[in-house]
């Protein structure tokens, strides 16, 4: 059991690329935690999560794991384990050879290798398997054997790099409950790197969204969906991804509004001296797909905003139907019933309350905070 | 399992029968190359249980009478057991040394990012560019500088340091293809980087590493030039050299010879079941995808 504590983290890749892969990241991650690593392919995750490991060496900044500076220490000695996206068994030892292999190393007595890799084939189902070579496994099996090796070590510390990106999607849905239900059993720290928002919203206790090297928002996953702190997180956290568009603020006798050639809607949840200095420059609007509505009379008398625009695709999904409409001011997708009738190429208006709307600076990006709770959202507070 | 096909019976035979013809082609000329290449060492064979008496009378006859005999004879006979062990000695240590010193440095010019790593590997590919033969001349001076010359010794260098370039490409190139994760488990799992060279490297290389002990081992065992040139001494002869001295003590005698040089294929033949790849990669299934 150990926090991981990462003080301003750089990594540099030596080569003629002068980027950093991982640009002055700081994190706390909390005993028994389970922390999730968030963002698109390249962004740093795994660099992130490998000079955790100590198997990327660490440009400049302060690594410790339970209050140890572990800088300098080798992989080998930071009591952590990691499960790796290809699985990396060994693929000339038996199934009960890998689960060892790392306990045989650290000397352990002969009877209590035994007793824990049964143990843990026994937690995961692995016992009929013991004897077998990875090659003879199915994705599924594999997958387990790699936790299962993770998990006879007993470490402090669990390292997952995209553990579950190479199952098919009914067996991810399996193995991340799989997961989950292990990491309450087990109560260890766990860092856990995807670029699945699912896997993210679903198993982490707080995730840690980056992108381009650098840490966009760290939060509890609702936080993050009904707070996020620019237009990245807000773009990346939603499927679809939350629909922005570039306005400005005006004023008049009953308040600021945000306007452009598609778009207006009264901002209830933000005080005015917030909008008036927001109103200095660009910003950008933000209204989530599900927000969406075709018909006012949902919202009962709460204040409107409204988008104009044509439609260019209706997508039935089944359960839903997405709307994809053009307007002046760029493309939109509402999150609509099944139920709805609509055809392409029409002229249409689609509603939102004026409590699900977002507002970011238009030339940063960063979240303009609102300051009144979203009713939208009960029980939530002001996340920051 | 494969799923139910959609094609008729029909469209499966129009399809099919552009491949069963390609097949049988290639059928053909496996079985041409074979016959082409096995057929001397079987007459070979045949002629070595054979008296040369018999072979005189009819050259291709299959031998009536097995005169295992001949083989004991040539063993005993001559310095044919010297020769021999000779070879033996200088093959097998020679062999042993370049497997082991090609795979680390095959390991580290894969594994490990250093300055010069590309310059190695290049200066090594050019050594298998060019033909052996040109370095006798100064292999020849080198050895009698350091009073190697006319050694076993110091033949056993020389085939080490022909051989070595070959190896390390060949195991470079398998070795490269060992996917990074693993070593980066083993490092995890706690262990060093001389103890994953033999715990993960060699095991998975196997394939690679038995393909490169064969050839070696087939190459070495039969090489002529530099053995005739940087020994003199007859107690020193290898095989090759050997089986020329005699051919000339037995050169009336057919079967005799033959049978000295079948006794001289055997360990090739022995070296490729042992370490057939076919047979080690069974072993190993699934190393490397
Ligand atoms: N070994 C390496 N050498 C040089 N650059 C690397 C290396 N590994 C990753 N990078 C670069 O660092 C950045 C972050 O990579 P990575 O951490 O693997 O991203 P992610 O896991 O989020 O997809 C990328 O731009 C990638 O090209
Ligand atoms: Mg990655």
């Amino acid at each position: 059991m150990a926090t991981v504590t990462l003080t301003n983290i750089c990594k540099r890749y030596e080569g003629p690329s002068s980027q950093l892969a991982v640009d002055n990241v700081n994190l706390d991650i909390a005993d028994g935690e389970f922390m999730v690593l968030l963002g698109p392919s390249g962004c740093g995750k795994s660099t992130t999560l490998r000079m955790i490991a100590g198997l990327e060496s660490i440009s400049s900044g302060a690594l410790s794991i339970g209050g140890t500076q572990m800088n300098n220490i080798p992989a080998k000695d930071r009591d952590i384990a990691m499960v790796f996206q290809s699985y990396a068994l060994y693929p000339h030892m038996s199934v009960a050879e890998n689960l060892a292999f790392g306990l045989r190393r650290r000397n352990f007595p002969g009877a209590e290798i035994d007793r824990r890799v049964k143990s843990v084939a026994g937690t995961l189902g692995l016992e009929p398997l013991l004897a077998r070579k990875p090659h003879a496994l199915s994705g599924g099996q594999r997958q387990r054997v790699a936790l299962g090796r993770a998990m006879v070590r007993e470490p402090v510390v669990f390292l997952f790099d995209e553990p579950l990106s190479n199952l098919d999607a009914a067996l991810r849905v399996n193995t991340r409950n799989e997961l989950i239900r292990q990491h309450h059993r087990l109560r260890s720290t766990m860092v856990y790197v995807t670029h699945d928002q699912i896997e993210a919203m679903t198993m982490g206790t707080r995730i840690c969204v980056m992108n381009g090297g650098k840490v966009a928002q760290v939060g509890k996953p609702l936080d993050v969906y009904w707070q996020p702190a620019d237009t990245f997180v807000a773009r990346f956290l939603g499927s679809p991804p939350m629909n922005l568009f570039p306005a400005t603020l005006v004023s008049d006798a009953a308040g600021y509004r945000a306007q452009n050639e598609a778009l207006a809607t009264p901002l209830g949840l933000w005080d005015q001296q917030t909008l008036a200095r927001a109103s200095a420059g660009p910003i950008t609007v933000g209204v989530r797909a599900e927000d969406l509505h075709l018909n006012r009379e949902a919202f009962g008398t709460s204040s409107l905003g409204k988008v104009s625009g044509r439609t260019v695709a209706v997508e039935p999904l089944g359960a839903e139907t997405l709307l994809l409409i053009e307007t002046p001011a760029g493309e939109c997708t509402a999150r609509l019933p099944r139920s709805i009738s609509v055809q392409p190429d029409e002229n249409i208006d689609l509603f939102f309350s004026a409590d699900a709307a977002y507002l970011f600076e238009g030339a940063t990006g960063k979240a303009i905070f609102n300051d009144k709770p979203r009713a939208l959202y009960p029980g939530q507070g002001l996340a920051q | 399992m494969s799923p139910p096909s959609m094609m008729g019976p029909r469209d499966r035979g129009a399809v099919q029968m552009p491949r069963l013809l390609g097949r049988a082609a290639l059928a053909a000329v496996i079985l041409a190359y074979t016959v082409y290449t096995i057929g001397p060492f079987l007459w070979l064979a045949t002629m070595s249980v054979r008296t040369t008496e018999e072979i005189s009378r009819d050259h291709y006859a299959w031998p009536k009478t097995f005169h295992w005999e001949q083989f004991h004879q040539a063993w005993v006979g001559s310095n044919f057991a010297t020769y021999f062990w000779n070879s033996a000695l200088v093959v097998v240590a020679a062999v042993m040394v370049v497997t082991l010193v090609g795979a680390a440095a095959a390991h580290a010019l894969a594994r490990y990012r250093f300055r010069g790593n590309r310059l190695v590997y290049a200066v090594l590919f050019s050594s298998i560019v060019f033909p052996p033969q040109i370095t006798l001349i100064s292999l020849y001076q080198i050895l009698v500088g350091y009073n190697l010359y006319n050694s076993l010794f110091g033949l056993t260098l020389v085939y080490i340091s022909l051989q070595l370039p070959l190896t390390v490409y060949l195991l470079e190139g398998f070795f490269s293809r060992i996917p990074q994760d693993l070593f980066d488990a083993a490092k995890i799992d706690g262990y060093g980087d001389i103890e994953i060279f033999f715990r993960i490297v060699l095991p998975i290389g196997m394939p690679a590493i038995s393909t490169a002990l064969i050839l070696n081992f087939i190459q070495l065992w039969n090489e002529f030039l530099f053995a005739v040139v940087l020994i003199t001494d007859p107690e020193k002869r290898t095989l090759p050299i050997g089986i020329r001295s005699f051919m000339g003590e037995n050169f009336q005698d057919i079967g005799m010879i033959a049978a000295g040089v079948m006794i001289s294929v055997v360990p090739v033949i022995l070296a490729y079941i042992f370490f057939s790849e076919k047979l080690i990669r069974g072993m190993t299934a699934g190393a490397v995808k």
